[in-house]
């Protein structure tokens, strides 16, 4: 399987790096600066209208969506035991962990944009900001209460190709919302973070990130 | 037992009835409304901790992502065509679609946020307004595009799952983008809105009540 993934550091893209790594799977990579215009170039355009990553290329066949690439990808491997199929009893919450990433990831974006991308303040809502930071508390939450049960991973059985879809959410949140109040969660990220694979999928020494801060507080409305 | 949806008229949950609706499994809906407070009841937090619809009970467990309900019910469901196997060819397309409709309704969750739901003026910004507005006009060009080879439904092969996530998303997206330059999308839509489960499911859902106005304009600079 010839597989490319375009990919920028930080960003979404970052879910399949760390899965690509997880299933040890052999690829290509592109990396584009989020920043400037490499990602409006012509020929990245050709390859994802909308100029986003990520973009995967799979025996050339182009795939753009975290969520389905994740889903997809873990299915093209299931020796590499990071799927769980329509047979297996935590089908369902596998899938539904699969979508809430993306529950997770909208806020992120949201906050990412209000916070970052929207470089005046007076693009910025106050208002806007606040709520998503609440609602991110909220989202993690359930985390919470799903981690609480003393499992390891988002799943009781080990970890999935879920966890790197919701882990990326996790990895990123606590630039936007402390996780005093979420000690499961807090611990769950710790064993992200110690995975060699995660490790891979973070931005080299040196390289231009999109979070450079540790925190970012809500302004005052 | 018959399955049971928590819903909002006009919300993400119409996926849920629609599909319920194509794949004729007896459904109860549970109607709430945003800002009347039915989504704080202690009873529906357990249900839906992060207090959010759809969520629908069913075989013993609750389902809460629109994404991963369909999943779910295709999967779990015979004696329908609404799903591609694992394998075949489509499923990388369909699996894409599927979380496509849900990038799509990101933007549009935004927009209802600042045009809906912050209550006043002063709140919003009309930067995020703008740009949101943009990328959901590029991201129904998307769709146009693909549909513009003249096939009745995102898959070659005809309706599918996917059709029932994006009909939703697009009776929501003409709340904020003219539909005047997408001639296959209006058409591709008007098929979807034609089919006897969409009518029928839209009947037990009751009308929706956030949207008071059939089109949103920006608001002046």
């Amino acid at each position: 399987m010839q597989i490319t993934l375009h990919h920028a550091h930080e960003a979404r893209s970052m879910r399949i790096l760390w899965l690509l790594e997880e299933l040890g799977a052999t690829y290509n990579l592109r990396s584009y600066d989020f920043f400037n215009k490499s990602l409006r170039a012509e020929a990245y355009l050709a390859i994802h209208p909308a100029g986003r990553v990520p973009s995967v290329e799979i025996d050339g066949k182009v795939m753009l969506e975290s969520g389905a690439i994740a889903e997809y990808l873990a299915e093209q491997f299931p020796d590499a035991g990071l799927h769980r199929g329509s047979d297996h009893p935590e089908r369902m919450e596998y899938l539904e962990l699969l979508h809430y990433a993306e529950t997770i990831g909208q806020h992120l974006a949201n906050l990412t944009q209000g916070h970052i991308v929207l470089y005046e303040d007076w693009m910025r809502s106050p208002t806007q900001i606040s709520l998503e930071t609440k609602r991110l508390a909220k989202v993690l939450g359930r985390l919470e209460l799903l981690l609480s049960d003393g499992r390891d991973f988002l799943l009781a059985s080990g970890f999935s190709a879920a966890d790197c879809a919701v882990g990326y959410g996790v990895w990123l949140a606590p630039r936007f919302v402390s996780f005093d109040k979420l000690p499961h969660v807090a611990a769950y990220r710790d064993r992200l973070m110690a995975r060699p694979a995660l490790q891979k999928a973070l931005p080299p020494e040196g390289a231009k990130r999109i979070y450079s801060k540790d925190f970012y507080e809500v302004p005052d409305v | 037992m018959s399955a049971t949806l928590h819903s909002i008229a006009g919300s993400r949950s119409f996926r849920v009835l629609w599909l319920m609706h194509e794949l004729g499994e007896p459904v109860e809906v549970v109607p709430y409304q945003i800002m009347d407070g039915s989504l704080q009841q202690e009873g529906f937090k357990a249900l839906s901790p992060a207090r959010r619809v759809p969520a629908l009970e069913i075989d013993g467990r609750v389902l809460i992502e629109s994404g991963a309900t369909l999943q779910y019910l295709c999967e779990t469901r015979d004696g329908h065509d609404l799903m591609p196997a694992v394998g075949s060819d489509e499923r990388a397309e369909w699996l894409q679609w599927l979380h496509y409709a849900e990038t799509l309704g990101a933007g549009i969750q935004n927009l209802n946020m600042q045009h809906l739901f912050l209550p006043k003026p002063e709140m919003r910004s009309l930067a995020v307004m703008g740009i949101e507005t943009k990328r959901l006009a590029i991201a129904l060009k998307g769709v146009e595009k693909a549909l513009a080879d003249g096939r009745d439904y995102l898959l070659t092969s005809g309706f599918s799952a996917a059709d029932v996530m994006m009909g939703f998303t697009l009776s929501a997206a003409r709340h904020y983008v003219r539909f005047d330059g997408f001639p296959h999308l209006s058409a591709y839509q008007a098929r979807l809105e034609a089919r006897p489960a969409y009518q029928s499911a839209q009947a037990a859902e009751g009308a929706q009540q956030f949207y008071t106005q059939d089109f949103y304009e920006l608001p002046e600079a």
